[in-house]
């Protein structure tokens, strides 16, 4: 036993030994010796760039696909593809899940600073979307105007370089221009066609839009394309070999026109492309080739041609924050944050009690016509995921509207949409425990006051939902604790409540441990009390009844 | 006043009443004995529509219910029931309310009474069932015997016609028994008219007018209480009286 332990105990130093070399020595050697280059992107909306075949949808196609086996094979070793959440995948490469990042990732100078960025193996550009029958947008100058005193809002993926620009534009021209922020482009551009949470229009990468176009037959280009960029390959830092062999292979893609090849199949080759830079300087920028084109009216969003260009907004806020300093400089935003998560609770839970209640008065004392419906609803709402009913009342709720009432623009703002969501979800579960705690109710209280002449109504309304009520305090402040924290769903359709708000600002500063501590005790700053209140009343009440 | 009419109930293929015909008149004291599931409560629920019945009719003071009849049932019971009232096994007190709003609860919500006219009257009714200084506790505080005599307060403050008492002191030892069957007796004596289920042959003895004893879902004997009890026709009453004493 005591030779298996030490030898147990050897083992694992060795294998922590092992790893710390890794951790050291640069990451090409490790793909070799494993024998595969692990590479993210998110598949989930993702034309033209990683997304299931339609023939096969087990199989992976785009053209990131294809590139990621140009440079795979250039190491000498399969790709292998590794799915992760777009504005998440730099923290699987952190984490060390996979090697490199290849999915549309814009070349910016925060970027540089804190990843290994190869040469750009393709040059995008913008393009602004706006509804057909909206005659009020012909070009980006009218974002500027406010036509119904109110901001334009835009949708937009959450962290691309869409955001960075849209953002830089508004300030630029001394207006408000809000932002609604997707996990997925086409989420985007679906909120954008149909109008959803007043969104007027949807800020878009070209070959995206090219790729999905046919899907939103409402939607229409405004101007020609701006903001030109590049994307380019995400590494860790400390992967410099991997990095040159990086390079190596889309060099010899660009050269030998395999890479243009590629682009083709997809519909994305243009003579922007025959633009790009080849060089990588040693700071982890690149001397491109392209020229800031602003006399023909095309604008460069952010583009290596001005090197170590440090004007932008997302440069000065990414330099790399810890400590106090973080917590006294974003805390403030957690902490707005953190009103919304309140304010979504208070406003979701109360409604969810009084549906749930509802409910349960149906599907216990309604005839069959009210109570088989009660207990559908129920069933249906408890057994479908709360991610998916956001869903369905953002964007389904009012396209059916449209359908049903032509002519009529309706939308539901992202926040009631949340609410809505919330209540919907958690009444099933409120029913549950009033049907519960309805039944518990002794049947001698009905006949009691059914014999004193009160109505089925009023004896419910004054004899059974009160002592009801008693019961199911308890179970009902767990619930509201459980929603509390479920808030964070809500991020989905744009609703930024804390944790959605931690992640920005942790990913625009670094600070993860940080933030996170900060995140972790603003939830229990505000759940904690919710606790000792629920035993209060339960103690409380306990005291009357029993 | 109370008229059952050839009363069936079933459960079933069961019959547990079957074909019961008996009347009460204003102020009377009627007691129902007999052995345990021979239909006395069931007798007694089905006249204020806690149980519904298959044949034959009901009238109270000229509202009428009729067996199978679910239609116009509602309307007729809320008639009904404000006429008779029901002191329970169980007391069922309503237990998130003080001995005082369980009183007054039904007088102010069904008979839109004011809360002082309320009150007063429920002061007067507790201090009469010997409850007033308890007005203010909660039921769950009290002895059974003295949450049956605010039960009883409860009923009286809707100023029924009759009340209908389903085994009150089945639940009580024999101390708090007596409280009960002295407010039940004062009660008797003052006029208000009663029907009793109940296996206390004392208290049928003391202040009935009329006995019925019920077997197995049948009234086999009727009459005054002397005569019930010193002359039982019935060879049933008689073991039944028998066993009972």
């Amino acid at each position: 036993m005591r030779q298996f332990l030490s030898l147990l105990l050897g083992l694992s130093i060795g294998i922590i030994l092992d790893v710390s070399a890794f951790g050291q020595d640069d990451s090409l050697r490790a793909i070799q010796s494993k024998g595969a280059l692990v590479w993210g992107a998110d598949q989930e909306g993702g034309g033209p760039f990683v997304f299931p075949d339609e023939n096969d949808p087990n199989k992976l196609v785009g053209f990131e696909v294809e590139l990621a086996e140009l440079i795979a094979s250039h190491i000498g070793v399969p790709a292998q593809f590794a799915q992760g959440q777009w504005d998440k995948l730099p923290d699987l490469l952190d984490r060390g899940d996979i090697d490199i990042v290849l999915n549309g990732f814009e070349w910016n100078s925060g970027r540089a600073e804190r990843y290994g960025t190869s040469i750009p193996y393709y040059i995008y550009e913008l393009q602004l979307l706006a509804r057909k029958d909206d005659e009020s947008i012909q070009s980006w100058d009218d974002l500027i105007t406010q036509p119904a005193g109110q901001p334009r809002k835009m949708s937009l993926l959450g962290g691309a370089a869409a955001e960075d620009f849209t953002a830089a534009f508004a300030a630029e021209h001394n207006t408000t221009i809000e932002l609604a922020l997707f996990d997925g482009v086409t989420d985007a551009m679906r909120a954008a066609e149909l109008g959803t949470d007043r969104i007027d229009g949807n800020v878009q990468d070209l070959p995206i839009w090219n790729f999905y176009r046919k899907d939103f037959p409402n939607l229409k280009p405004v101007g020609p394309p701006v903001g030109r960029g590049f994307y380019v390959a995400l590494l860790r830092k400390s992967d410099r070999q991997l990095l040159d062999s990086v390079n190596e292979a889309i060099n010899a893609g660009l050269r030998d026109g395999r890479l243009r090849t590629i682009f083709e199949r997809y519909g994305m080759w243009n003579e922007v492309q025959a633009l790009r830079a080849l060089e990588t300087s040693a700071d982890g920028g690149f001397r491109g080739l392209v020229k800031a084109e602003e006399s023909n009216g095309t604008r460069t969003a952010e583009s290596g041609s001005e090197t170590n260009a440090t004007n932008t907004p997302e440069l000065s806020s990414s330099q790399s924050l810890h400590g106090l300093k973080v917590i006294t400089q974003r805390g403030w935003f957690l902490v707005k944050a953190a009103m919304m998560t309140v304010l979504l609770s208070i406003t979701a839970m109360p409604l969810a009690v009084l549906i749930g209640l509802l409910m349960a008065l149906m599907k216990l004392y309604g005839k069959w016509f009210v109570s088989i419906p009660a207990t559908c609803y129920v069933e249906l709402v408890r057994g479908t995921p709360l991610i998916l009913q956001l869903y369905v009342i953002y964007f389904l709720v009012p396209e059916v509207l449209k359908y049903l009432f032509p002519g009529t623009h309706f939308s539901i703002s992202a926040f009631w949409s949340a609410v809505a969501g919330l209540a919907i979800n958690y009444s099933a579960y409120e029913a549950e425990i009033y049907r519960a705690g309805l039944q518990s109710i002794p049947k001698g209280q009905m006949e009691a006051a059914l014999s004193l002449g009160m109505t089925r109504n009023l004896a419910l309304r004054r004899i059974i939902i009160p002592q009801a009520t008693r019961i199911v305090i308890p179970p009902v402040t767990n619930d509201f604790i459980a929603l509390f924290k479920d808030t964070a769903v809500c991020s989905v359709i744009t609703v930024v409540e804390l944790s959605k708000e931690y992640y920005i600002q942790a990913r625009n500063t670094g600070a993860i441990v940080e933030l996170g501590l900060l995140s972790a005790f603003l939830y229990l700053a505000m759940s904690y009390p919710l606790s000792l209140l629920a035993g209060r009343l339960e103690r409380r009440l306990g005291k009357e009844s029993r | 006043m109370i008229t059952l009419n050839g009363i069936v109930k079933r459960y079933g293929s069961q019959e547990v009443l079957r074909g019961v015909t008996m009347s009460v008149a204003r102020g009377e004291v009627c007691v129902l004995l007999g052995p345990s599931g021979g239909g006395k409560s069931t007798l007694l629920r089905t006249i204020n529509g806690l149980e519904t019945f298959d044949e034959g009719s009901i009238d109270v003071s000229g509202t009428q219910l009729i067996g199978g009849d679910i239609v116009s049932r509602e309307a007729a019971l809320l008639k009904i029931r404000r006429k008779v009232g029901m002191v329970f096994q169980q007391f069922n007190l309503f237990p998130h309310r003080t001995v005082l709003e369980n009183v007054i609860e039904a007088p102010m919500q069904v008979l839109k009474q004011s809360r002082e006219q309320a009150v007063g009257k429920a002061k007067e009714l507790l201090a009469r069932v010997g409850m007033l200084e308890k007005s203010n506790a909660r039921p769950t505080s009290l002895s059974g015997g003295q949450q049956q005599r605010v039960a009883i307060a409860r009923t009286l403050a809707m100023q029924p016609e009759a009340i209908l008492f389903d085994e009150p002191t089945s639940a009580l030892d024999p101390n708090t028994t007596a409280e009960v069957i002295s407010v039940m007796q004062d009660l008797a004596k003052g006029g208000q008219g009663m029907i009793v289920v109940t296996h206390g042959m004392k208290f049928a003895r003391s202040v009935a007018h009329t006995v019925h004893i019920l077997h197995s879902g049948a009234i086999i004997e009727s009459g005054p209480p002397e005569q019930v009890f010193d002359n039982p026709r019935q060879e049933i009453t008689r073991g039944f009286l028998m066993e009972a004493n």
